[in-house]
């Protein structure tokens, strides 16, 4: 039976054959789906954030990490949801609207599984009538916006505002090229994430708050 | 001195005044709506503005503009657009801010009931659009359009199809473009195309009608960890036909031209880079080397890299591949300081951008905050020469004028005060 290390090596390595295998082997030698996920590959994922953010690891070696962890947890999903077993939190994300760009929101939606977060993706171009649907709908921990281009910063405002007036105890996080700290405070989001690695950091910290 | 003469003092890195650029490049100008309002606030002649740039929806800074700002740089445009038509017959079209303005005869558009506006490839409305504006935006992404594939079926063929020789309707326009432009009293800027090895915002191919190959923005990303053969051999061929199509340029050009823009591929993020510099060496650096030698070995012209964001762990290396030239200078990006930068950087390579940022100051800051942003960006970037002004990449719908003016009036009064 392999180690669930070998398992935490392969998908911070980005190796999906391996890491498809390893979940297989696991399972097949009776491993929890649980153990695998918490033990083998939210570690793996925690390697990857910890490397990126110290410029070890680049863009395109983390999108390959998490393809590796989105392999396994097809097989791992299934069988965690027929237990019953839900991750503890529960995340929405998207890109705000009239912003079409998605690959910080991928990346952070990635690592935020990769966290063991249920991540509910809405896509590009959410508008706040439905960050603010599916955070009810799903009862959600965190809300996540992002957003690249300077003229669709007002959107992200304005959607922060709408989420909060709704008195939700939902946290909210902002991140985004044009995206600061001071701006962040100046809406009123409870955090802000300058990387995809720092965004787990911040994640992990409001939902605590939260909880 | 001429315009011309202060840009080519500053590209030999001479001491002199600080030569400008607004509206030379499409990485270097103004979005359509502030060229308006430019024409507004100078009063120069109301008309409705040309879109010289779809993609990014860029109006065209006409010669009084030019003039009123300032502007040192002219441009010698290739013919056709990032979405496949040429950019002639032109006719109005009213934008979904209510602006009246010029197209191209192919900018043909589809609108959604909730207002997201549809682009099409060589502006065929019988395939599936390739560009989207949504509600509310100011200007084009590119629609992904990604065939399914598996491993084993793909040839790195499938991604050269927008790699070809220049074309006799191609060269005609060069020739008509070059007579346009020889002689003027500035520095022209210039680019053939097909040498943005990699350029994510060319990957999905917003200009083919059937994009084939690898399309999708985050599958070329792995394919640079995981199919590195295969993206040699693209690059491997586009830097042929590059090569091939810069000899019959440079025929035509000759002496014209004094900046040639190679690529706009980016390497930098806001905090990192998009590769780390062993990947840069390995898959990029051979091909930008061939360009830059050959360009360097066959005429005098200089050679212009843009790469946005965080990138000074690799300046050195533009350095040494042979680019002459770095835009748009991210100072707003990690380890992007100004003073820095011109200390470990500024005698050997351009800076032609940097003057101000357009994520924050430009656009959200008052009039005195953007004049003491371009002042401190002056005395840091131009002592010595090897400084072009330019905002950070093009300026951004919604960026009010009375902005834009404090920074043109910044510069001026420096180089007013330096004379």
């Amino acid at each position: 039976m392999p180690q669930l290390s070998e398992l935490t090596a392969a998908v911070a390595a980005g190796k999906r054959t391996d890491t498809v295998r390893l979940t297989q082997e696991l399972l097949a030698a009776g491993s929890a789906p649980q153990d695998i996920v918490e033990k083998g590959l939210v570690p793996g994922m925690a390697i990857v954030g910890e490397q990126f953010k110290k410029n070890e690891i680049f863009v395109p070696e983390m999108l390959v990490a998490a393809r590796a962890m989105k392999e396994a947890l097809k097989l791992l999903e299934p069988l965690l949801a027929s237990a019953g077993i839900k991750p503890k939190y529960t995340a929405i994300i998207g890109t705000v609207q009239g912003d079409l760009h998605d690959i910080g929101k991928n990346l952070i939606s990635m690592m935020w599984r990769g966290a063991n977060f249920a991540v509910i993706d809405l896509g590009t171009n959410v508008s706040a009538d439905k960050y603010l649907a599916a955070a009810k709908e799903h009862n959600a921990n965190l809300v996540g916006l992002s957003a690249l281009l300077t003229t669709t910063m007002p959107a992200m405002k304005d959607t922060v505002r709408i989420l909060k007036a709704a008195g939700l105890s939902t946290k909210i996080m902002v991140g985004g090229a044009p995206i600061t700290q001071a701006f962040a405070d100046e809406i009123g989001a409870d955090g802000y994430a300058a990387d995809a690695g720092t965004a787990v950091d911040i994640a992990k910290k409001l939902v605590g708050q939260a909880a | 001195m001429t315009s011309r003469e202060k840009v080519r003092r500053a590209l030999r890195h001479e001491a002199g005044p600080v030569p400008v650029d607004f509206g030379s490049t499409g990485l270097t100008s103004f979005h359509v709506s502030c060229v308006a309002a430019l024409r507004e606030h100078y009063g120069l002649p109301r008309h409705p503005v040309k879109v010289c740039e779809p993609f990014q929806m860029l109006g065209e800074v006409e010669d009084d503009l030019a003039n009123a700002l300032g502007s040192d740089c002219i441009a010698a445009n290739g013919r056709s657009t990032m979405f496949g038509f040429p950019n002639e017959g032109w006719h109005e079209w009213r934008t979904p801010w209510n602006q009246l303005v010029l197209v191209p005869a192919g900018f043909r558009t589809r609108q959604s009931a909730a207002g997201d506006v549809y682009l099409f490839p060589e502006g065929d409305t019988s395939v599936p659009a390739s560009g989207h504006m949504p509600a509310g935006g100011y200007f084009f992404d590119a629609i992904v359009r990604q065939p399914p594939f598996t491993e084993e079926q793909l040839d790195p063929a499938d991604n050269c199809e927008e790699f070809k020789l220049l074309s006799a309707a191609d060269v005609e326009h060069w020739e008509r473009e070059f007579a346009r432009v020889r002689g003027d009293k500035r520095a022209i800027v210039s680019g053939v195309g097909g040498m943005g090895f990699g350029d994510i915002a060319l990957v999905p191919a917003a200009f083919l009608k059937h994009p084939k190959g690898i399309r999708d923005v985050g599958e070329w990303y792995i394919s640079l960890v995981e199919r590195r053969d295969y993206i040699h051999h693209i690059f491997d061929y586009q830097c042929e036909i590059a090569l091939r199509n810069l000899a019959t340029y440079a025929a035509l050009a000759g002496d014209t031209i004094d900046v040639l823009v190679v690529c706009g591929t980016d390497f930098g993020t806001q905090n990192s880079q998009f590769c780390s510099p062993a990947t840069f060496d390995e898959l990029f650096a051979p091909y930008y080397r061939r360009v830059n030698d050959w360009v360097h070995k066959h005429t005098a012209w200089k050679t212009f890299k843009h790469s946005c964001g965080a990138v000074r762990p690799l300046i050195d290396r533009f350095i040494d591949v042979g680019f002459d030239i770095l835009n748009p200078v991210q100072c707003s990006a990690k380890d992007m300081d100004p003073v820095r930068l011109k200390a470990d950087f500024g005698r050997r390579i351009v800076f032609w951008g940097g003057g101000v940022d357009t994520q924050q100051t430009l656009p959200f800051g008052t009039p005195e905050q953007v004049r003491a942003q371009v002042t401190e960006r002056l005395k840091a970037f131009s002592p010595g020469g090897g400084f072009v002004f330019n905002t950070i990449h093009n300026v951004q719908a919604r960026t009010p004028v009375a902005n834009i003016v404090a920074m043109v009036d910044a510069v001026r009064d420096f180089n007013g005060a330096a004379v």
